[in-house]
């Protein structure tokens, strides 16, 4: 919560401090307790070095306009809204999240919680539905963070009657109003959301943060694969580890290519491989066969089958 | 383990003790349908607390001090209530709560008075106890839903008055006795116009040589519709129809309601029965029905022997009033605030979970039975209303007779003093304050924007009635006294 | 005169940071809160104008306030108001409500008697405001 906003016994307590007071920023971080949200990000978010350091420099900025404030050195409460561009699977509604959780530990944001909503949550079918219906997301989103997903999809220049206009309009009017009220991240791939950018300059400007998601590596996603199996307890047997590696090789030459979500499904197709396995083996189980991904759990996948550049669900 | 002597010997002529004859079964387990009376019970010095136990069960059912014959022409062994347990009172040598089981078929459907004939009728006078007193009952659903509850309820009750998130606000008009109609009409216009919600007649103002009712009825109303206009705001007088006969009572329920009066008035002594036709005249004709407790305390107080308040709670809840005098904890008269808080629950919750602190022994489910509203009057003012809120919530009506009407500058502001009062510690409450604590600087500076608050609160800021209360539950390690 | 409906009436005007932590309060309740605006204040008349739909599922009191703002913009001088619905089962009724926004002048009510048999009388209660046409009121 900006400080202006806060109730007047709380501003009354704020004390101005002299202008040779000392103020010991390491305190300021620990009392934040934002280094815990930095190691739950580095460990659940594999990669994503550029990201990570930049949300670090957010949360920097934020903490130096905090001291700032108790020196009463006036300006402006920063603006937050954010553009995160990449491929799909690349950790950007994840990232979003987390944000929203810094940005309420350091009181950016008084609630901390996300709406993630896309074209068809803000613009209507008719005439005058599309006001209210963008009105309402952004007052759901008050105090916490609007994300819209596909953002440049409000724009459709091929039609001249769009109602995504209006919604738009009603966006960068909030965005500029309400900074104190919420915080607004626009996401999308990348060419799509500089083409938008070039026909909707205004959101351009209001947008201090342009974060450029890049795809994984293949270490990378591996080690995601690792950790999304170990939150579901399972794990690789040695065998599958290396086939699971081959595997990701393979995918990540195919087309439609997802990253992480791409990830995520072929280890949901290995896990019916398993329990199906399991299951036609009748007899007695143990805990350990319950656990365990089979090499040939990860080799029955299509992509082995198929010439590399043809075609291929995972 | 059950001592019952079976078959032929059971009903041989003569007298065996009741232990004997089928009252006391310590290995039964109530079933969902049984209504369960907890009794504390104080034996004649001897006399065995599971005779006494199985006397009180014998005696509130089938029992009579000899054997009949007669009892083997029924299904007597159903029809007999069991004590099945008996403990000793924490801390109490001479005392025991017995737990007694009736089976539903005991009772007429909703009839009070029946279930009363049985469960408080000949056993309170029974000589092989010494003292009795009914602390509590579990009502099963299967019996609750014969009753059909207050007529009005808290939801519809603010609905109607347009009043929300604040306790309502009322004020007993005093003197008690001898106003005159158009010098009492006075004091309700006043108090109503000054901010109160409500003004109510006194318990005893009936219809006397001084005052009779039509024209009391009259001139209140003439009050209620002025303050009314002079406020925007729906208003409202307990117009006390309290009578010697039925008839009586209907004709002035009539009058009322062609006035236009959205809320009558009866008292606890007019009887279960009489309570039960108004609370139907009441569903009739949408009026809020206001019971005054008046007599209660004659079996309530005591903690040997009576009904406990809590019991009466239940009853009342169930025969259908609306609003009912359950006490203030900080006022003038009797009230543990612990006891206290379970009639408060007992009569405006939709489930209560056992609390045995609060003097509440049985989860009770309502069965969708409307919320009686409890009325906190007797002794309280201004300067109290953190702790009112505290103790009593939201869902009351505070009463303020003298606190209002005894205001240096009048009635009305009396009635101003303490409507600020009160919004403003809401205001503070919802806040998220510690009202509790900071109650009297909240009040201090709700009275520098209102002098009528800062005056009542120089008047009575040292009145307090600290004194021991009588009725205490068992299951707290000391006694605790009126705050 | 000031009508005194709604629950902090008998206080000076709610500031817009007073409004915000009452609407926090109600949100926090998980309650539904909502705008109506009227300029016939009677005290029967329940059914003051919408403004808007309840707002279901907000975290933060600015999304209220910003449809505020733009209520008083449309209506300053008519009554409006904040109310306050719980959905849980047996209360189902607004759990608090109180006026935000009222006009300047308040001329009140006048109160008309009509005599009838046996000394009694009906009342009447009448906005004076309500006698011009809807929209010229205040």
């Amino acid at each position: 919560m900006s400080v202006a906003d806060k109730p007047d016994e709380t501003r009354a307590d704020e004390k101005t401090l002299d202008a040779d007071a000392k103020v010991d920023l390491d305190a300021v971080f620990e009392e934040s307790r934002i280094q815990e949200v930095f190691d739950q990000l580095d460990h659940d978010l594999v990669g994503l070095k550029p990201v990570k350091t930049r949300i670090r420099e957010i949360a920097a900025l934020l903490l130096v306009d905090h001291v700032r404030r108790q020196f009463d050195l006036a300006s402006d409460s920063p603006t937050l809204h954010m553009c995160f561009t990449g491929n799909p699977g690349t950790g950007k509604t994840t990232v979003a999240e987390r944000m929203a959780d810094i940005l309420h530990k350091l009181d950016y944001i008084r609630e901390g919680h996300l709406v993630s909503v896309t074209r068809d949550d803000l613009v209507g079918r008719y005439i005058g539905h599309t006001a209210p219906k963008t009105k309402e997301v952004i007052k759901r989103a008050m105090g916490g963070v609007l994300f819209i997903d596909e953002a440049y999809y409000l724009y459709r220049p091929e039609n001249e009657r769009d109602y995504g206009q209006e919604s738009i309009e009603i966006l960068l009017q909030v965005m500029e109003n309400n900074r104190d009220d919420l915080v607004v991240i626009l996401a999308g791939y990348k060419d799509r959301m500089d083409r938008f950018f070039e026909s909707n300059p205004g959101f351009r400007s209001r947008i201090a943060h342009h974060i450029d998601f890049p795809d994984y590596r293949a270490d990378e996603l591996e080690s995601i694969g690792e950790l999304m199996m170990n939150e579901e307890n399972y794990h690789f047997s040695d065998d599958a580890r290396q086939a699971f590696s081959e595997y990701i090789e393979r995918r990540m030459r195919q087309p439609h290519f997802a990253n992480a979500r791409s990830i995520r499904n072929a280890l949901d197709r290995m896990r019916l491989r398993q329990a199906k396995r399991l299951f036609e083996a009748r007899g007695s189980i143990t805990k350990s066969d319950l656990i365990t991904i089979q090499a040939d759990d990860v080799r029955a996948s299509r992509v082995f089958d198929e010439p590399l550049d043809d075609e291929a669900g995972a | 383990m059950a001592q019952t002597i079976q078959n032929d010997k059971r009903y041989e002529a003569g007298v065996i003790p009741y232990k004997k004859m089928g009252y006391w079964e310590p290995d039964y387990q109530p079933i969902d349908t049984d209504i369960i009376a907890l009794f504390r019970i104080t034996p004649q010095p001897g006399v065995d607390p599971e005779e006494a136990a199985a006397a009180v069960a014998g005696e509130s059912s089938t029992a009579t001090w000899t054997v009949v014959w007669t009892d083997r022409l029924t299904a007597c062994e159903k029809y007999r209530a069991k004590a099945y347990r008996v403990d000793q009172v924490p801390g109490n040598e001479e005392q025991y709560f017995a737990y007694i089981a009736y089976d539903i078929q005991l009772f007429e459907p909703g009839s009070i008075a029946n279930l009363t004939a049985s469960i408080i009728g000949n056993v309170f006078g029974f000589k092989a106890v010494k003292a009795l007193r009914l602390e509590d009952m579990r009502i099963p659903t299967a019996y609750m839903t014969t009753y059909k509850g207050p007529p009005t309820g808290i939801v519809v009750e603010r609905e109607r008055l347009d009043k929300f998130g604040r306790p309502l606000l009322g004020a007993t008009t005093k003197p008690k006795l001898g106003l005159s109609g158009r010098n009492y009409g006075r004091v309700v216009y006043e108090a109503l116009k000054g901010g109160l919600d409500f003004v109510k007649d006194d318990e005893n103002i009936n219809s006397q040589p001084f005052m009779h009712w039509r024209d009391r009825f009259l001139y209140v109303m003439e009050a209620v519709n002025k303050a009314t206009a002079a406020t925007g705001e729906v208003k409202g007088h307990y117009l006390n129809v309290t009578a010697a006969t039925m008839e009586e009572m209907y004709e002035r329920a009539e009058f009322a309601k062609e006035l236009g009066s959205c809320i009558i008035m009866i008292d606890l002594v007019i009887g279960y029965t009489a309570i039960q036709s108004m609370s139907n005249w009441a569903r009739k004709n949408d009026m809020i029905l206001h019971l005054h407790r008046a007599g209660h305390s004659t079996y309530t107080r005591q903690k040997n022997h009576g009904v406990s308040f809590r019991v009466i709670s239940k009853w009342m809840r169930m025969a259908g009033v609306d609003h009912i005098h359950a006490g203030t904890v900080v006022g003038k008269l009797e009230g543990d605030p612990n006891q206290i808080a379970g009639f408060y629950d007992v009569l405006r919750e939709p489930h209560n979970e056992q609390n045995l602190e609060h003097g509440v022994f049985f989860d009770q489910d309502w069965a969708g039975l409307n919320k009686c509203m409890p009325v906190a009057s007797g002794g309280i003012h201004a300067g109290q209303m953190h702790q009112l809120l505290h103790y009593l919530g939201e869902d009351t009506i505070l009463q303020f007779g003298g606190g209002t009407i005894g205001h240096p500058d009048g009635i009305q502001a009396g009635a101003t003093a303490n409507r600020v009062a009160l919004e403003a510690m809401i205001m503070a409450r919802n806040e998220g304050r510690d009202y509790m604590a900071e109650g009297p600087d909240i009040l201090q500076k709700a009275a520098k924007d209102c002098k009528p608050l800062q005056h009542a609160l120089d008047t009575w800021k040292d009145i307090t009635f600290d004194y021991t209360s009588t009725d205490t539950p068992d299951f707290v390690p000391s006694t605790t006294t009126s705050v | 005169m000031r009508i005194t409906q709604g629950t902090f009436s008998f206080l000076p005007d709610l500031t817009d940071e007073q409004i915000k932590r009452q609407v926090k309060y109600c949100l926090d309740n998980g309650w539904a809160v909502s705008l109506e605006y009227t300029d016939d204040p009677h005290p029967r008349n329940t059914y003051w104008e919408m403004y808007g739909q309840p707002m279901f599922d907000l975290r933060d009191p600015a999304g209220l306030m910003m449809d505020l703002e733009e209520c008083r913009k449309t209506y300053p001088k008519h009554y409006i108001r904040v109310t306050a619905f719980d959905s849980t089962h047996q209360w189902e009724t607004p759990r608090l409500s109180f006026i935000v926004n009222r006009p300047p002048e308040e001329p009140g009510f006048r109160l008309k008697r009509q005599e009838q048999e046996g000394r009694k009388v009906r009342y009447t209660i009448d906005s004076y405001a309500s006698d011009q046409p809807e929209g010229q009121r205040y």
